[in-house]
């Protein structure tokens, strides 16, 4: 590892800047707030918000919605994962699901809701092709579909990962040993995977917990923590102080669940060794687990069948002749072109700028001897327990009156920061993997610092680096929590606009946005791919 | 000449390095023998610059180093994993050096490096497609090329293995000789030490245990430790071949 440079000290000291300006100090400033009353400082902000039925009632509201949501996110995201794992189905099929879960990420969680409504509606595609209203879908019902479509990928892909580093021979070993079907599930596969299904659970409860998108599409009268706080901040009598009580309640939850996530991971088993090793056939398990896993995946693709099918229709449900009226309209409309090309650039910005802040935290923290460096694993843990809205309404608090106001400055920072944690624990992840002596070796050789990172270090984490930059730009189309209280009129990006044009009944405006986006993603997605595929080939 | 005087070093209040002084000539090969945690990596370090010394002083030639940054040296290092770039082939990382120091090899310099250590069918081979000798001879070619005054090398034959080792140890002993380089090896290997180096530098926990050529360390153990890490082993070895084989292999 490399002593420290100055110019190693210049870089930390620009990052420091970044989230002492951009995540410490708004978050203080939403705490201060929270105890600011007419009169000074006091709980009274507190008691009011306490004594409100509506508050309390809207938060056991979200832990119920959320808990259950979690439950069965976490059950199905197993079942997905075991069926890779621990079965032979045809391998092509394996491929197929792993992929097609992942499809929801591309997508905006407003845009799920909007999906459910025309899909299990009165008139939804789900209610026509099966006869019945299946359930009702403002409220409850609607949530829980929307967080459990929502939280599914991320729980699947905690246990999916969690799963490579359990030993498949153990299950061999059981049975040799006598064990039956449930005690061998048991010690070889739930026990060692523990970890990872509590983790599961708890971040799906997190997600839930925290998104505005479902909820404020299919949340109907039934008010979840969320939406009460668009309203208290957004509503027809805004209160900036009980809206940063209520920030501040939502983030204890989700700093519960983050500290209970790390928790939870020490009870994963992780092996020395892993061989890659292929489970005797078992035709009932394989048949079974394979229509099971692919139902899941039907199913949860299906909802979103609609938005595929409606834009293309005169006026889904009632006129279903085909037309492109509402691509055309879309593309005329300045306006929403203009939101896209709005929501283009802070995807973009916000990819190449976050980037480069999480992969120099990541550099500093991991390949050099700076002193203060595990300040960014700090930053880290911090930015991945605030949720987005919380961290929008503290820009929101901290930034009214500055010029950054409105700007898209404001929306690229708040997404850099809201999305900084996994981007910065990829770099982290890969830089950790490389050669501790190359810095040295090129300082030896008459380099300096920047140099052989610029020589060495970067081209051989393109692969990570890539990842990241996929990762920040479609995390950057499809949310719309954080920067849902800092767009203004010219800087409406895609996610924002979808919960404008709910107002005026556009659904198929609503349906064009989000498949721009979705393919918008899917192009990204897939380019990111192909160029980590060939930098892997050679 | 390298010269130590009075070399000491701690960490967190551990005393790793403690009163450590030899001498090497031009040209000299010398080893760095000791067991793991005895402190031979963190007296490479501290000769490379990598480390700053607490006590004591480096001299090379006339000139005081103690206090020189590592890159104003001259010296250079190969690691014990080689350390070479991964995103560049073979010739790239010899040539590495010579975009910061343009002119100071010229271009019939570098291929009588690359002749001497035979590199030449493996130049446009990535990396990853070398054999644990080729990279070694790779990182000697690279660190040639930057010309060093002093070559480090850190446990240069650990990742190796049988006859690879044999012809790498012949060939360190030719680049001292041929390019008159006063060699530092780190080695926890009684036999590479003996076999290889014109004098050893034996340090047990932190301190000097015995400074001397082979021959004054074979015949004449200083003390407990450097008989029973040195002269046992190597007895054991040989008694080990001759209950396998008979007189004639031990």
């Amino acid at each position: 590892m490399h002593k420290a440079k100055t110019e190693m000290r210049v870089v930390f000291a620009l990052l420091l800047l970044l989230f002492a300006g951009f995540l410490f100090l708004p978050l203080l400033v939403l705490l201060i707030r929270s105890f600011e009353t007419g009169e000074g400082f006091s709980l009274a902000n507190y008691a009011a918000v306490w004594k409100g039925r509506d508050m309390v009632g809207a938060a056991l509201n979200s832990v119920k919605v959320s808990a259950v949501s979690a439950v069965i996110a976490t059950t199905l995201a197993f079942i997905l994962a075991y069926a890779i794992h621990c079965t032979r189905i045809f391998r092509p099929i394996k491929g197929v699901l792993k992929t097609a879960i992942l499809v929801p990420m591309l997508l905006p969680t407003i845009t799920y809701g909007f999906a459910i409504m025309y899909s299990f509606g009165n008139q939804g595609l789900i209610t026509k092709l099966i006869g019945r209203n299946l359930f009702e879908i403002y409220g409850f019902n609607g949530l829980l579909t929307g967080y459990v479509i929502y939280t599914l990928p991320p729980a699947f892909l905690l246990i999916h990962n969690a799963f490579g580093y359990v030993d498949k021979k153990f299950i061999i070993v059981s049975k040799l040993m006598g064990d039956g079907t449930a005690r061998s599930f048991f010690h070889a596969v739930l026990r060692p995977l523990a970890g990872a299904l509590g983790g599961a659970f708890v971040l799906a409860f997190i997600l839930s917990f925290t998104d505005f998108g479902i909820p404020a599409s299919v949340g109907g009268t039934y008010p979840v923590i969320a939406a009460q706080l668009y309203q208290v901040m957004l509503g027809s009598i805004p209160d900036f102080n009980q809206g940063a009580v209520i920030a501040v309640v939502m983030l204890i939850p989700a700093a519960f669940g983050i500290w209970l996530l790390r928790y939870l991971d020490k009870l994963n088993f992780h092996y020395d060794k892993i061989d890659a090793i292929e489970l005797p056939k078992h035709r009932v398990r394989d048949a079974g687990l394979g229509i099971l896993s692919s139902a899941i995946v039907v199913g949860i693709l299906s909802v979103f069948a609609v938005m595929f099918v409606a834009p293309f229709m005169n006026g889904f449900p009632y006129d279903t002749a085909f037309t492109f009226k509402h691509f055309s309209d879309v593309f005329a409309s300045g306006d929403l072109t203009g939101v896209y090309k709005n929501s283009l650039w802070v995807a973009l910005l916000t990819s190449l700028l976050g980037t480069l802040a999480a992969y120099g935290a990541a550099l500093l923290n991991v390949r050099t001897k700076l002193k203060a460096k595990g300040a960014t694993d700090v930053v880290s843990m911090i930015t991945n327990t605030v949720p987005g809205m919380v961290l929008g309404i503290a820009y929101l608090l901290l930034f009214n009156g500055s010029s950054l106001k409105g700007t898209f400055a404001i929306l690229v920072l708040c997404n850099i920061v809201h999305l900084f944690t996994t981007p910065y624990l990829m770099a982290k992840n890969a830089l950790s993997k490389m050669n501790p002596s190359w810095e040295t070796t090129g300082e030896l050789l008459g380099d300096s610092w920047f140099k052989t990172v610029y020589r060495v270090v970067l081209p051989n984490s393109a692969s990570a680096i890539i990842e990241m930059f996929a990762y920040y730009f479609v995390n950057s189309m499809v949310t719309i929590s954080g920067i849902i209280f800092l767009v203004s009129a010219q800087t409406s990006v895609v996610a924002s606009k979808i919960k404008e044009l709910q107002h005026f009944a556009k659904f198929n405006e609503i349906f064009v946005l989000s498949l721009l986006i979705f393919f918008t993603n899917l192009v990204i997605k897939a380019a990111c791919d192909w160029m980590q595929r060939r930098r892997a080939v050679r | 000449m390298l010269k130590l005087q009075h070399i000491g070093k701690q960490f967190d209040g551990k005393t790793v390095l403690d009163d450590i002084c030899f001498e090497i000539g031009t040209g000299e090969i010398m080893s760095l023998l000791g067991p793991s945690g005895s402190g031979k990596t963190t007296l490479l370090h501290l000769i490379l610059g990598l480390t700053g010394a607490d006590r004591g002083s480096i001299v090379f030639g006339d000139e005081d180093l103690t206090r020189v940054p590592m890159k104003k040296r001259g010296f250079n290092i190969v690691f014990q994993d080689f350390a070479l770039f991964p995103n560049l082939n073979a010739y790239e990382n010899i040539v590495y050096g010579l975009r910061n120091k343009k002119g100071l090899v010229s271009p019939k310099e570098v291929q009588e490096y690359i002749d001497f250590l035979e590199l030449t069918p493996h130049l446009n081979k990535k990396i990853g497609e070398l054999s644990g000798g080729q990279k070694q001879r790779v990182a000697l070619a690279r660190t040639l090329v930057a010309k060093p005054k002093l070559l480090l090398l850190d446990e240069p034959l650990s990742a190796l293995d049988g006859v690879i080792k044999e012809s790498i140890k012949q060939r360190i002993q030719s680049i001292a000789r041929e390019f008159k380089l006063t060699t530092l090896i780190v080695t926890h290997d009684p036999e590479e030490a003996l076999t290889m180096s014109d004098k050893i530098l034996i340090i047990n926990q932190g301190r000097i245990a015995q400074f001397g050529a082979p021959q004054d360390i074979i015949g004449r153990p200083a003390n407990e430790f450097v008989e029973q890490f040195i002269i046992k082993q190597l007895r054991i070895k040989r008694q080990n071949i001759f209950n396998l084989f008979g007189e004639m292999y031990a």
